[in-house]
């Protein structure tokens, strides 16, 4: 029976030979940015690249998800090799969509590149002894929390439950029968020196869909008779300003947003004024805190006017927690690939200030979120380019792969390890409990 | 029986004969400015000119205020010429208290050697008999609607019950006797055009005293551990100026706030900040409407940031309306002295004037002598002509007089008998009452 190493040296052969045709796929996708629960295109290139490889799968998981299985050749734990499908929306993105701003400014595209390259070099192992537990191959739809509206509009039709990728497939229960999860995130020189960055945080979040009900009336001729929401939303915003020093460093609260309707013509006063904004921060009570802040503010706002809100808070996303033991595994195939002196390991404090809903998987299982820098330009920013694509999709697919290998060759007994060192912080039960209790809609009618 | 003219004339004379001593009255009181209900010098002064001119008066009327008759000795209605005793206070105006900044920046000080030139030139010109009824001299604290901390400190001691020298006079009755009432303000040639302006309306207000608390807390230490109450007023300021596109241009809405604290020490984060403002419409209806959306706007405020806000509206003054048949006499007696093309007839004034509360309840005028050059209630704001600014004033009101009293007081008893008053006293005083609120928010 071959060693580790040894197998290790076949996969990462395997991926090599398809890294034209791996990092195609990522360019494919650069060129078709889709918002999250829309990756329609994405989906189907993904399905069709599966069964190029004879992977079988199951299609629509939460809208746009996919999930395929390499079996492995003894019974063991599951471990889930993760790809996100969905792009941000950045207009003047050079690769952006032009009608619908969408743009991969985040580098999704080379996750799921890359995760196929995961999958070509663990084929191999397919129903091999070799391989003690089986790989679940996922391409996840929306990560990007965006499109609120649309979201809560899916929410309110019924078609989503919890309104992100991975949290809806927690709730869905295509997790039910995965035991640890993987996935690596592209990052840009301007925030990661090295080539591969492992361990920190994130910031967990509640997302806020708000509208501010006015009344409309003329503009020019009887302003009087109008209730102007925009006004209402403005004096809440800048009220939100002034919440900002009472913000502890520590607690890394964010509060931003972007009003998506500003009203419908100049000469009206606005009368429907909408909002979708986020609190994050660095646990549940200080977002907890802080959206208190930001509810007072809205409602502020309201009241100032005469003016109605509607404040629906929708369960973001929690924290990361990056298992330390599955890091240190990733770390050794990493350094591998790229070399010990270009790797950075952050310790479980640091905390990057956004937020990814990895950090609701990490809460249940244990999980890897590492970077890899292939980028350049600011994330989310129009100038977000992958500059290295063997460093975006080869490098990382090979360490995830190895990194699979390690955990279920022999026996599972890393995997094993891991499962029997680790403590998730809550069931799945618990999770969707949680998220459930922080749903809320709340009418405020200022008078 | 001399005629009406000959009465004018005779008096024109006498105010001309004590023309430097009645100039000086106002130049003294310049130079010794004093706010409303502190008085305490321009009374005394007041009082000594009504002793010196034997002129029968009372003093100490709602703090510092002085009411003087003249009796002609013939039944008739009572006539009161008015003068405003209190200066404002603008820090950098040339003849400000360099201690307290108050200084003569609208005028005042004419008003009261006016009032006086028209009563002594009445009775040194012997006129009163052959006119009926009676000339009251009033001298009324506190037009400026300022310091209202102070004054709603007096109040709640129970020395005021409003924070306006005229509605203080109607509360205590000084008024009580008084059938028609007409007072002179000065105005500046960049406001007005010509010499004498009259006529037209002014906005009414109700002022509020509001406080904002928060909790302090280090400011650099631990700012999130205290509630920033200066960013409440802040926001809540916000808040009023976004209320202003829904003001009706007829209302002429006039809101405009100052803090009077704004914090303790730069590096506590502000606990109690005093905010002070007035809200000001043409008509009732309109600044009261406007009053609510500061309110919401203040509670807003206070809602941001986590905090409290305690609101007092006090009543404030009523808008004025000008007696037309009054105006009449007195756009005649003024056209005599400076001429037809000197006069200037007024539209709506957005200022304030708590004349408009006595218009509520009897025939008034509150015409302008244009005697100044800069902006009213500036630093720049100084009486340039005093001749205009005191003695023509005073003429021009004391013909009117004549020509209300003169013929068994015809004209004063034809305009009382055809008015009908908008408000009665009772009418007014629980109006004005139920203008005042307490009000403490937390949401």
């Amino acid at each position: 029976m071959a060693t580790i190493t040894e197998l290790k040296a076949q996969t990462q052969a395997l991926i090599e030979a398809r890294s034209t045709w791996l990092i195609d796929v990522a360019k494919t996708i650069l060129a078709h940015p889709e918002p999250g629960f829309q990756e329609v295109t994405t989906a189907r290139l993904v399905s069709e690249k599966l069964h190029e490889l004879g992977i079988a799968h199951d299609t629509g998981l939460a809208l746009t998800g996919i999930k395929g299985y390499i079996r492995g050749g003894k019974p063991g734990p599951t471990v889930a090799v993760l790809g996100e499908l969905d792009s941000l929306r950045v207009p003047g993105h050079p690769h952006a969509n032009p009608d619908t701003g969408a743009a991969h400014a985040c580098g999704h595209h080379c996750q799921i590149a890359m995760m196929l390259g995961a999958a070509i070099g663990l084929k191999a192992l397919e129903e091999q002894e070799a391989l003690a537990g089986n790989v679940a191959l996922m391409a996840v739809p929306a990560e990007e929390f965006i499109d609120v509206q649309y979201r809560w509009q899916l929410h309110q039709e019924g078609k989503l439950g919890l309104m992100a990728g991975k949290q809806e497939l927690i709730r869905l229960g295509a997790f039910d029968d995965v035991d640890l999860a993987m996935m690596v995130h592209t990052s840009s020189s301007s925030a990661e020196a090295a080539k591969f960055a492992l361990g920190g945080t994130s910031n967990g979040h509640v997302v806020k869909f708000v509208r501010f009900i006015g009344k409309s009336a003329h503009a020019g001729s009887a302003p009087h008779q109008g209730i102007n929401a925009l006004q209402a939303a403005i004096v809440a915003l800048n009220a939100l300003n002034t919440q900002r020093e009472t913000l502890r460093n520590d607690d890394t609260i964010r509060l931003h947003g972007i009003l998506t309707s500003g009203g419908a013509s100049v000469n009206a006063i606005p009368a429907d004024v909408r909002y979708e904004g986020r609190v994050r921060g660095r646990n549940a009570e200080v977002i907890a805190d802080a959206n208190l802040k930001m509810d007072r503010c809205l409602r502020a706002g309201a009241l100032a006017m005469g003016a109605k809100v509607n404040i629906v808070t929708i369960p973001g996303y929690l924290p990361m927690v990056n298992n330390q033991p599955m890091t240190e595994v990733f770390k050794r195939n990493a350094a591998q690939l790229v070399g010990e002196s270009n790797l950075a390991t952050h310790p479980p404090t640091r905390n990057r200030g956004g937020s990814t809903d990895m950090g609701d998987l990490s809460q249940i299982m244990p999980v890897i979120h590492p970077y890899t820098t292939a980028a350049t330009g600011t994330g989310h920013g129009a100038d977000y380019i992958i500059q290295d694509y063997v460093q975006a999709v080869i490098n990382p697919a090979k360490a995830m792969a190895m990194t699979v290998i390690d955990l279920l060759a022999e026996d599972a007994t890393k995997a094993r390890e891991v499962l029997a060192t680790s403590s998730p912080t809550m069931s799945k039960q618990q999770y969707l409990a949680l998220q459930d209790s922080r749903l809320t809609e709340e009418l405020y009618e200022g008078q | 029986m001399a005629t009406t003219e000959a009465l004018k004339v005779a008096v024109q004379e006498a105010i001309d004969r004590r023309g430097q001593e009645l100039i000086e009255v106002a130049t003294t009181i310049l130079h010794n400015p004093e706010p409303g209900f502190r008085e305490q010098k321009t009374s005394q002064l007041t009082a000594r000119k009504f002793r010196e001119f034997g002129i029968p008066f009372q003093d100490g009327i709602a703090l510092t205020g002085l009411k003087g008759m003249l009796e002609t000795g013939n039944a008739g209605p009572t006539i009161a010429v008015m003068g405003e005793l209190d200066s404002l206070k603008v820090l950098d105006h040339p003849h400000a208290d360099p201690t307290t900044a108050a200084a003569h920046a609208c005028g005042h000080h004419c008003q009261i050697a006016m009032m006086l030139a028209v009563g002594v030139g009445l009775k040194d010109a012997g006129v009163l008999p052959e006119l009926a009824g009676r000339v009251a001299l009033l001298a009324v604290p506190a037009e400026e609607y300022i310091e209202i901390a102070y004054r709603d400190q007096l109040r709640r001691e129970g020395k005021l019950e409003f924070l306006g020298g005229k509605p203080e006079f109607i509360r205590l009755g000084a008024l009580d006797d008084v059938d028609l009432a007409m007072m002179t303000h000065t105005s500046s040639s960049q406001t007005e055009h010509g010499k004498i302006a009259y006529g037209g309306t002014n906005n009414g207000i109700v002022a509020k005293h509001i406080r904002f608390l928060g909790k302090a807390a280090h400011a650099g230490g631990a700012p999130h551990q205290g509630i920033n109450a200066l960013n409440a007023a802040m926001i809540a300021m916000s808040a009023i100026h976004a209320q202003r596109e829904t003001y009706r241009d007829e209302d002429t809405i006039r809101i405009h706030p100052i803090i009077t604290q704004g914090g303790i020490a730069v590096s506590s984060v502000p606990a109690d900040v005093h905010m002070e403002t007035f809200v000001r419409g043409k008509t009732i209806e309109a600044f009261l409407a406007a009053n609510q959306q500061v309110d919401r706007a203040l509670r807003a405020g206070a809602m941001a940031v986590g905090g409290r806000v305690e609101v007092t509206t006090l009543p404030g003054y009523l808008p004025l309306q000008n007696h037309t048949s009054m105006l009449d006499i007195y756009g005649a007696n003024a056209a005599a002295l400076v001429g037809e093309s000197n006069i200037t007839q007024l539209g709506h004034r957005t200022g304030s004037t708590d004349m408009g509360d006595v218009s509520q309840l009897m025939p008034v005028i509150h015409p302008y002598v244009v005697a100044a050059t800069g902006t009213g209630h500036g630093s720049d704001y100084l009486v340039q002509d005093y001749e205009l600014g005191v003695l023509t004033a005073a003429k021009a009101m004391a013909m009117t007089v004549i020509d209300l009293l003169a013929n068994g007081a015809h004209h004063a008893k034809t305009i009382k008998a055809d008015y009908q008053a908008p408000l009665t006293k009772a009418q007014y005083l629980s109006l004005m009452r139920s203008m005042f609120e307490e009000a403490s928010y937390t949401e």
